[in-house]
């Protein structure tokens, strides 16, 4: 049935107002889900069109940045996920290992207080590399946690699984990502290598083998 | 409260996502505890941190501009006239196909293969029938008609809106995407008096070819005997309107006539 084209013309300026601040959020996210600046610029283009003709069933008072993103996520899983399979091996046991005190105190404090400038863009670019060697599924967590700032509610509903499993899934990436940092900041001799000043560390090798235990 | 217990859920603390409870005996036991302070300093910052590095990028001049192009589709679309509905997923193409569509009805229980020279339209036929007699469920449930449009959009090659039928007694149940041979096709299901009856739309203007022409209500209506049943085709164009159902083939001639399946 052909609409009226004043009420055409009002949603779409709403429409655009609403989506307009949100459109770096979601070129940033899609830079880092698909990894590729082309891929992203399509990805954030489909789901604005999706929002678009989905739009009413926005539910107003909702934050709109965390629909934005659930349509994205949704759209990135159908259509562009085959392209960044090579990834995957990090989703497998070769991912990094996850422990509670995966992070040394020493290594802690070089990275809470990272001194000058250099150390900064140094730590940055190691932050981003790190990213990048996680999941999908992990980067989709600290995504939206640590740069989107949604809840753990929005997150369950963008992700479609309940917020136990956010809660669980983004301490996990989170870990993930601090231990691989870890690793490469030691090389890169940002922080200390002679470290010993671990609460309770978890070497590789004990990790490992506590994991062929249990299985 | 143990440091064990603190550090492990330091990012929930965090992030504001304990209950008021807990938030309130983490901040108690954080006040007292240095070590626990330092892995919160670190949990901050690092979320800085990471936000700074991997969030921030400014998507491209263009994308904005390309973007409202396509939405500049979607409103072109909104705002065509369009009788029966029948628009190509190319939105600005519309002129491609032809305004006609063939409405299929199929009257009866199990209908044997049509006796027909073309294998391919009774192949299709038996798939339309059979494709209702699975009584396959829902993908979409009764909802407003703009939802089941958008639910089709980039499934079928043509836009679908359920049909509206004349008689009160006949509910929209709900619908699905499905295909009918190779053609894509939309089932909608309705509920007439406690029996079933299947819409389905697809595109496959040759079904008519060989039909019978009959007239009911002053619509036109195509028909092919299939078995002892019927098969009731009513042609607008490039996309047929397949209803069946176990309904008395009267009833069901004058519920294809006088469905809105176009409007």
């Amino acid at each position: 049935m052909p609409r009226k084209p004043n009420k055409i013309v009002v949603e779409r300026r709403l429409f655009e107002s609403e989506a307009r601040p949100h459109l770096d959020a979601l070129y940033s996210a899609a830079v880092r889900l698909t990894r590729s600046q082309v891929d992203a610029e399509d990805l954030v283009q489909d789901t604005l069109v999706r929002a678009y003709r989905f739009y009413d069933r926005f539910e107003a008072g909702t934050n709109f940045k965390a629909w934005l993103l659930r349509i994205q996520m949704n759209t990135f899983v159908n259509r562009y996920r085959r392209a960044t399979r090579e990834r995957q091996v990090f989703e497998g046991p070769m991912a990094v290992p996850v422990g509670e005190g995966v992070m040394s105190r020493a290594t802690m404090r070089a990275l809470t207080d990272p001194v000058g400038d250099a150390q900064r863009r140094l730590i940055a670019q190691e932050i981003t590399r790190a990213f990048d060697e996680l999941s999908e599924e992990a980067r989709a967590m600290v995504l939206l946690a640590d740069v989107e700032e949604l809840s753990y509610k929005e997150i369950a509903e963008v992700m479609g699984c309940p917020i136990g499993t956010v809660m669980s899934r983004l301490h996990r990436a989170r870990k993930q990502l601090q231990a691989s940092l870890q690793q490469h900041a030691r090389q890169l001799g940002i922080i200390d290598a002679d470290d010993d000043d671990t609460e309770d560390p978890v070497s590789l090798e004990a990790f490992r083998s506590r994991k062929a235990v249990k299985s | 409260m143990s440091c064990k217990l603190v550090r492990r859920h330091l990012g929930a603390y965090v992030d504001g996502e304990l209950d008021p409870a807990t938030q309130i005996e983490f901040e108690r036991h954080l006040e007292a505890c240095s070590g626990c302070q330092e892995h919160l300093a670190f949990e901050r910052s690092f979320r800085q941190q990471t936000r700074d590095s991997i969030g921030g990028l400014e998507a491209p001049e263009h994308l904005w501009r390309r973007t409202l192009h396509r939405l500049d589709e979607i409103d072109d679309a909104k705002k065509q006239t369009s009788l029966i509905e029948i628009r190509p997923m190319r939105w600005r193409q519309t002129g491609l196909i032809a305004a006609a569509a063939a409405a299929l009805l199929i009257v009866g229980g199990v209908v044997g293969l049509p006796d027909r020279t073309d294998y391919q339209g009774a192949g299709m036929l038996q798939d339309v029938v059979d494709l209702h007699s699975k009584a396959l469920p829902s993908d979409v449930e009764a909802e407003a008609p703009q939802e089941v449009v958008r639910y089709f959009q980039g499934k079928t090659p043509f836009p679908v809106k359920p049909a509206q039928f004349e008689e009160p007694s006949v509910k929209f149940v709900g619908a699905r995407y499905i295909k009918v041979g190779t053609h894509p096709a939309a089932a909608l299901y309705y509920n007439h008096g406690g029996r079933r009856v299947t819409l389905l739309v697809f595109q496959s203007p040759e079904l008519v070819q060989s039909a019978h022409r009959t007239q009911v209500a002053g619509r036109e209506l195509y028909y092919h005997d299939v078995g002892g049943n019927v098969v009731t085709i009513r042609q607008h164009g490039g996309v047929n309107y397949a209803f069946f159902g176990d309904l008395d083939r009267p009833v069901l001639f004058q519920l294809a006539a006088n469905a809105r399946v176009a409007y």
